[in-house]
């Protein structure tokens, strides 16, 4: 038998874990989404030692699982550096540091996808790097990255329930810490699967009727 | 006709002895050409002879490796044959030259974000800091100049090949340019779109306008040109009078590339009487 009491009766650490995965989501897009543009731009400049550093930066955290990047941060750097490290503030770089490398990506290929002869264009009227990036590029570029980048920030969502790995108390952590005391691992493990899936399949629906409006519009 | 529009003798543009190279390959090698206030010029030359790369030069979208440029007695380029500057300008100075040159691309290359009317003021607002009324009044002024009152206000993606390519030619215009540079701005249009682009051209010609223009259209050369310039494989071998050039060629090349274009020169023919 479906228990629904185990849920309706722990709706309250339900509800405390989905806060915690909804500010780790946003504050790491947030924080990712500034990483991503400097990293990104850095790569198209032409600064050869800058586009080094921004070519490390992604293919390191691009290619270290999630999961190892967090527990590293939280077990590894304190030991690295001499200090203390709370779970909140690893989980929270290790998140932004991995969105960040992806957002990183998205940026320098959605550039890139602007056509040579809008920079001919742009340097010939006499602009500036900044006044072309800012004016003509970047405008371009960004229609063409909203949707790879909705995209990534949906999977990162569902990439915070890695957080539970280094004890925050995210949903999925909320989820086992109530199993553990109901013992009722299906109500609870399938409750928190049907939040993520209220939550996501709309934006999924609307970020693609966004696309599609997008592609139809060119 | 050139000769009857007003020619003063002052030097606009003045390249010396540029050489470029992509790699290893010398595409231009040793390339003199000077071009008069109000002078128009064509390039022409077989695909590949280096027109495009040579028009690049002028503004510095192709930084040759050496030789000399002055814009209107300016100095903005100066490198001895190793490629060492002998003056090197500040990036901030170079944006400033080439504000003064307009340049109109073979793919149009207009801003799509932003309608025809934007994408002519964009320069003077951004580049040369003009106040949005006074950069749209010109901008107007030179779209209805262009024929193109009617479509201030659509995106490129909403024009005709020939109406895109006359806000690129409005937009050059728009920074009050010393010279403006064409790259084979009919080319990539359908051939019923190519008078309107073309009588865009002679009109500006005609106002006294200085161009360097790459062409096939050896009708418009021959009509509208002081000088036809011949480029073979990065060397100048021909430059003069259009009738001497197009009709009189004297190098085996040049006599060749102009036998093979004279069908084309024929059938233009009619458009540019009716002028
Ligand atoms: N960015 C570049 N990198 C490498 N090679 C180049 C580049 N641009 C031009 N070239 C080479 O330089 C040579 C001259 O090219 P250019 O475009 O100036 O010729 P063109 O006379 O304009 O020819 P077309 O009539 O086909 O436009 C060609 O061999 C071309 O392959
Ligand atoms: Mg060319």
């Amino acid at each position: 038998m479906f228990d629904y009491t185990v849920i309706t009766s722990n709706w309250q650490l339900i509800l405390q874990g989905l806060w915690v995965t909804l500010y780790y989501t946003v504050g790491s897009i947030a924080v990712g989404l500034a990483i991503g543009l400097v990293m990104g731009l850095i790569q198209l400049s032409p600064f050869k030692i800058l586009t080094y550093i921004g070519r490390i930066y992604v293919e390191f955290f691009r290619n270290i699982p999630l999961l190892v990047t967090l527990l590293w941060i939280y077990y590894a750097l304190p030991i690295f550096l001499g200090v203390n490290i709370t779970k909140g503030w690893a989980g929270f770089a290790g998140l932004s540091l991995y969105i960040g490398s992806f957002y990183a990506e998205i940026l320098r290929g959605g550039v890139q996808s602007v056509d040579r002869g809008q920079t001919d264009a742009s340097v010939a009227l006499g602009m500036s790097y900044v006044q072309r990036m800012r004016r003509i590029i970047l405008p371009q570029a960004i229609r063409r990255m909203i949707p790879p980048l909705a995209g990534q920030s949906i999977i990162q969502m569902k990439n915070t329930t890695l957080l539970s790995a280094i004890t925050v108390p995210d949903l999925l952590y909320q989820g086992s810490y109530i199993s553990s005391f109901t013992y009722k691992p299906m109500e609870i493990y399938t409750a928190i699967g049907a939040i993520f899936l209220i939550i996501l399949v709309p934006l999924t629906l609307i970020l693609r009727k966004v696309e599609r409006g997008h592609v139809g519009g060119h | 006709m050139a000769a009857s529009s007003p020619r003063s003798s002052a030097q606009i543009l003045d390249l010396a002895g540029i050489r470029l190279r992509f790699g290893n390959h010398e595409v231009l090698k040793g390339v003199d050409l000077k071009v008069e206030a109000g002078q128009v010029v064509v390039l022409i030359g077989a695909s590949g002879s280096g027109k495009t790369s040579l028009l690049r030069c002028i503004n510095l979208l192709n930084q040759p490796y050496a030789g000399r440029i002055d814009i209107d007695g300016e100095r903005i380029f100066d490198h001895d044959n190793h490629g060492r500057d002998r003056i090197r300008l500040p990036m901030r100075e170079i944006n400033k030259i080439r504000s003064h040159t307009g340049m109109v691309f073979q793919q149009f290359n207009l801003f799509p974000h932003m309608t025809a009317l934007e994408n002519v003021m964009e320069g003077p607002v951004i580049v040369q800091m003009k106040s949005k009324a006074e950069a749209r009044a010109r901008a107007m002024e030179l779209l209805a100049s262009m024929g193109l009152e009617q479509h201030v206000d659509k995106r490129p993606a909403q024009l005709s090949g020939g109406q895109q390519q006359r806000v690129a030619i409005a937009r050059g215009m728009a920074m009050n340019p010393k010279v403006m540079l064409f790259d084979e701005p009919t080319s990539a249009l359908d051939p019923e779109l190519v008078g309107e682009v073309l009588k865009a051209m002679v009109a500006l010609a005609k106002s006294g306008m200085t161009m360097v223009v790459v062409t096939h259209e050896l009708g418009f050369a021959f009509e509208i040109a002081d000088r036809v310039v011949f480029l073979d494989a990065g060397r100048i071998i021909a430059d003069g009078p259009p009738a001497e050039v197009l009709l009189h060629p004297e190098h085996p090349r040049l006599k060749g590339f102009v036998t093979r274009f004279h069908e084309s020169a024929e059938m233009l023919r009619p458009f540019l009487d009716a002028r």
